[in-house]
């Protein structure tokens, strides 16, 4: 275990200076000087020259990328151009929103999904069967950016039941769960598909097995074998599955938070981009990145946890 | 017999006029054709058949479990006062695991791999509320204690994967009896195991049936083990019950002219050594087909005109015995029939046009000299982490072996003991470590693949699994001209090749435009013979090659490669575990255990005289298809020890009846004995 951790963290990190070289060679395509960026187009040559030293942009890429992985392992991670602020301390203001939405898409997405694959494949070619069979198709085929304005529309607009932007009073928590129902639903309404769609497909793999017959013929109770036996092993690969689901449900959060105009990491970056804040656009995707790793690793534990093959194999 | 008959006293199950179909997109398939046999108290039943014969069938249908694709269309199974046939899936449900239990054929995959015995063995008692859950957990330690599992307390904690396949199958058994059910069903229950875990498991359920006073069922194709076991046998065909009877009748004095032919076709029980085995010609019919007359009559060695027409009268002989065929009584009775049990009915299939003398002093086609092959089990790092010194196993150590032209070769082992990657690494598929390879004089080993792939149009394998190893998108024609396409071979035309090796193997014509999942076992295990064949190779690896095949079957194969060795000068290696088969076809025979091999010589001198206690054991370890040959004792215990932690002496010590102190300290060296037999023991058995 130890051996396995120390592992996949050295990989983490490998893949995070990976991604920021990433960002630097991008940034630094992109025509247009930065300190002329973030200064204006009126600012006096001393001007640019004091930012640009203050920046270390007259350093050599190399060594900006290296002064930045150095900054950033200490939780530096910048300033923004415009209000001077740390970028770690705006990113820490806005990723809560994030991982709220995140975090309440997939959770109605899993509490419905797992579930459904599972009665889904108990009674296969049931009407139940093809119900979700449908459904799972349509969700996962329409965007979700799409649902996102058809719910606002509806929902918001015409039956004026949820509010439509924002993310709620702070400190209201009954207003901040209002203004999460609709993005969240949108976000994690393909998921539901998905992960009825994968949850149908492994459990039927598993219900056919030699073990499931043996519960069988020892008289366990049906419940139990398909929740307690057949869904335990099944659940596997939907771990996983669900592991690399926040990494793409990070990116469907841009979509969401800038039509329901909420304040997260999301809307941050793209902003960001438009202006060419740089140092946030950095902050940001580099903490996005730092996030799906963790959520990876954390459903690869959560597996071994499951699975005592795997468990010993770390 | 009625209906509404009332049970004899002494029967526990009933099963009267069973029949079950299979909806298959081929049409339906008549699985299971009016069965009727009892299941007496405190008796071992066994029911025996080749594939396709029902035994199963029989079994599931008994616990309610039938695949969804089957359908019940009559008959009824007397237990007690019920009718299981017909009884709700609650009352099922109730009857299973408690008053009927199953052990399975299967112990690496009939068992869940994420949970503990303790939480299975809980979960099996969930019907006992008044136990708390360390009552049941004591249950569970006794009853492992019991099947033979040591330390029972702490194992009992464990995962399925941290227990070898003959300690799961104990388990599996203990899981079974743990209700104390009034019958136990077992599917092929060693099938999956090893010569000397088998013979293990087959006491086990012998002094368990004794001290439980329960009723068993085993179900089975392997005659030794059914006679070693069973006091009631059950002889099942194509989906009937052809043949009934105490296990003396059944193996002595055979009625039915299947039972016979299945008898004599098993190669444990023929001592005559000669290199051709009998076979019952023609393949199990078509089921989905109406039948007329005796099913087996297509096959039978003394089919009259009446069988193929009439249905055979189910002749009682009193007590539960019963045999169906017209030879025994009516009109065609044949008082001279059945013969003595010496007396062969069935033939050797088609006989050899000529047989060469074996040349003596060739030069050896294959020479292997103190191979070693490692296989890596840890990287650096861990290691480092973990602070493991030894990170390779030793899957083949110091082995030499030689096959000339025309000599069969079998290298004998248990699971684990190196020979397929032996075979492997002859075929340049696994490096080695250290050694010599040597193929007619050439060194070969490690040679890259580029200089080494002509030299596989010499040396070709023969796959254990014989449908697995065919690709299933192929026709049969494709499949057997394949080796002509990858090694490039032009000018030859394929489809009069694709007909000599169909010829040459005895596969008919028809069947070159058939895919592999249309073929039987034995006819796909000829494609695997005529694709080894297609390149004339002088060396032939074969894997198991009668893994998966009936008995009536594999003399059929076994005789067909020996036809094909005498007339091609082939060298054989032969990968098994089946003892019985290989004397049979074998003229030297290599016996490893661990990666090394303990004994080698003439088949017929280490069978008649072995000098390693192993050989001894497996030798021993084959179940006699004759009930008078019951063996009183298991003579090996134990399992294969973890090449991880291979023993400092002699790898066998530890499970040997005559092990010293100086097995223990030191590995005996290889020894030539002066009859040129050699051995790797230090107190060789007289």
């Amino acid at each position: 275990m130890l051996y396995y951790l120390t592992k996949r963290l050295g990989l983490s990190v490998v893949v995070i200076c990976l991604v920021v070289l990433l960002l630097f060679s991008l940034l630094h395509l992109i025509p247009g000087d930065p300190a002329t960026i973030a200064l204006g187009p009126r600012a006096t040559p001393e001007a640019i020259a004091r930012y640009a030293e203050k920046m270390h942009l007259d350093e050599p890429v190399w060594r900006q990328f290296l002064i930045y992985i150095g900054n950033a392992a200490t939780g530096d991670l910048g300033l923004d151009v415009f209000s001077d602020r740390p970028v770690t301390a705006i990113i820490l203001e806005r990723i809560g929103f994030t991982l709220a939405l995140v975090a309440a898409g997939m959770g109605w997405a899993m509490l419905l999904g797992i579930p459904l694959g599972c009665l889904a494949a108990v009674k296969p070619n049931s009407w139940l069967d093809r119900v979700t069979g449908v459904l799972s198709v349509g969700t996962i085929a329409v965007p979700s950016f799409l649902v996102s304005i058809w719910a606002l529309l509806i929902f918001a607009v015409h039956l004026r039941w949820l509010p439509a932007i924002g993310a709620g009073e702070p400190g209201d928590l009954g207003d901040q769960l209002a203004h999460l129902v609709l993005p969240a639903f949108a976000i994690g309404l393909s998921w539901v598909g998905y992960l009825a769609r994968m949850v149908r497909a492994s459990m039927l793999e598993v219900m056919g097995e030699n073990y499931i017959r043996s519960a069988r013929a020892f008289g366990l109770r049906p419940r139990r074998v398909i929740f307690g036996y057949a869904l335990r092993v099944a659940i596997l690969p939907t771990i996983t599955l669900i592991g690399m689901g926040f990494g793409g449900m990070i990116s469907s959060t841009v979509f969401a938070e800038i039509i329901f105009a909420r304040p997260g990491i999301g809307k941050l970056i793209f902003d960001a981009v438009m202006a060419r804040n740089f140092p946030i656009v950095q902050g940001a995707v580099l903490v996005a990145t730092g996030l799906y790793i963790l959520v990876v690793l954390f459903s690869d534990i959560l597996i071994a946890w499951f699975d005592p093959r795997v468990r010993e194999s770390l | 017999m009625p209906k509404d008959a009332i049970q004899t006293p002494g029967t526990l199950l009933d099963i009267r006029n069973l029949s079950v179909d299979f909806r298959t997109p081929r049409g339906r398939v008549k699985a299971l054709r009016d069965v009727s046999f009892p299941i007496r108290k405190n008796r071992i039943v066994g029911i025996v058949g080749e594939s396709g014969s029902g035994k199963s069938t029989v079994l599931w249908a008994l616990l309610g479990l039938l695949a969804k694709n089957a359908e019940v269309m009559g008959g009824e199974v007397r237990f007690g006062d019920r009718d299981l046939l017909h009884a709700s899936e609650t009352q099922l449900r109730a009857t299973r695991g408690e008053e009927i239990s199953v052990v399975f054929q299967d112990p690496m995959t009939s068992q869940i791999p994420v949970l503990t015995y303790g939480r299975q063995m809980r979960d099996i008692l969930y019907r006992r509320p008044e136990l708390s859950s360390a009552e049941k957990r004591r249950m569970a330690v006794e009853m492992l204690g019991k099947v033979g599992i040591p330390d029972p307390d702490k194992r009992i904690d464990q995962y399925p994967h941290h227990f070898s396949g003959g300690m799961r199958q104990r388990a599996g058994i203990a899981m079974a009896l743990l209700t104390g059910p009034q019958l136990l069903l077992a599917d092929e229950p060693t099938t999956a195991l090893d010569v000397t875990m088998e013979a293990q498991i087959i006491h086990l359920l012998q002094d368990l049936q004794k001290e439980l006073d329960a009723t068993v069922v085993v179900v089975s194709h392997n005659l030794g083990l059914i006679a070693e076991l069973c006091d009631d046998v059950v002889v099942m065909y194509a989906g009937e019950v052809i043949e009934a009877g105490e296990v003396r009748e059944i193996f002595h004095n055979a009625q039915h002219p299947y039972t016979r032919a299945l008898l004599e076709c098993d190669p444990a029980r023929i001592n005559d050594v000669s290199r051709k085995l009998p076979v019952i010609p023609g393949d199990i019919p078509d089921l989905t087909k109406p039948r007329r007359g005796c099913i087996y009559a297509p096959r039978c060695q003394r089919a009259l005109p009446v069988c193929r027409d009439q249905i055979p009268p189910d002749v009682a002989r009193g007590g539960m015995s019963l045999a169906r065929c017209h030879l025994l009584d009516g009109p065609h009775r044949d008082a001279n029939w059945p013969p003595p049990l010496d007396v062969m009915t069935v033939g050797l299939g088609e006989q050899s046009v000529f047989k060469p003398p074996r040349v003596k002093g060739d030069a050896p086609l294959l020479e292997v000299a103190d191979l070693n092959v490692q296989f890596k089990t840890v990287g650096p790092l861990r290691a480092w982490l973990k602070g493991v010194g030894q990170r390779h196993v030793d899957a083949v150590l110091d082995v030499s072996l030689s096959v000339s032209p025309g000599e069969t070769v079998g290298l004998v082992g248990e699971s684990g003991s190196g020979k397929t990657t032996l075979g492997r690494c002859v075929l340049n598929l696994v490096p080695a470590q250290t050694g010599s390879v040597r193929f007619e004089g050439r060194e070969i080993r490690n040679m890259p693949e580029s200089r080494f792939k002509p030299l596989r149009r010499d040396m070709a394998m023969m796959f254990q699994d014989p449908v697995g190893s065919l690709s299933p998108r192929k026709s049969v024609r494709a499949l057997i001209t394949e080796p002509f396409q990858i090694h490039g071979i032009t000018g030859v035309d394929l489809d009069s090749e694709a007909e000599r090796l169909a010829d040459m193997v005895r596969l008919p014509k028809p069947f070159l435009s058939r895919y592999p999942h249309e073929l039987s076992g034995g006819q796909a295990r000829r494609v695997g013979v005529a694709r080894a064949l297609a390149l004339n190779p002088k060396l032939i690896i074969a894997d198991e090659p009668t893994a998966g095949l009936d008995v009536s079957v594999q003399g059929e194969i076994l005789n067909l490669m020996a036809d094909l060795q005498a007339e091609h000068r082939l060298g054989y290696l032969i990968i098994t575990h089946n003892l019985p088969v290989v004397r049979h076809i074998a003229d030297r025979l290599a016996i490893m255990y661990l990666g090394r091999i303990v004994e080698e010589g003439r088949t017929d001198e280490v069978f008649a005289r072995p000098v390693h206690p192993y050989t001894k054991a497996l030798v021993e370890g084959v179940p006699q298809p004759d009930p008078d040959r019951r063996r009183v004792h298991v003579s090996i215990s134990g399992e294969v020890p973890s090449l991880l932690n291979r023993p400092k002496g002699c790898d066998f010590a530890g499970r040997c009846p005559f092990a010293q102190e100086l097995c223990r300290a030191e590995k005996p060296p290889h020894v030539t004995m002066p009859d040129g037999r050699r051995h790797a023991c230090h107190f060789p058995l007289g």
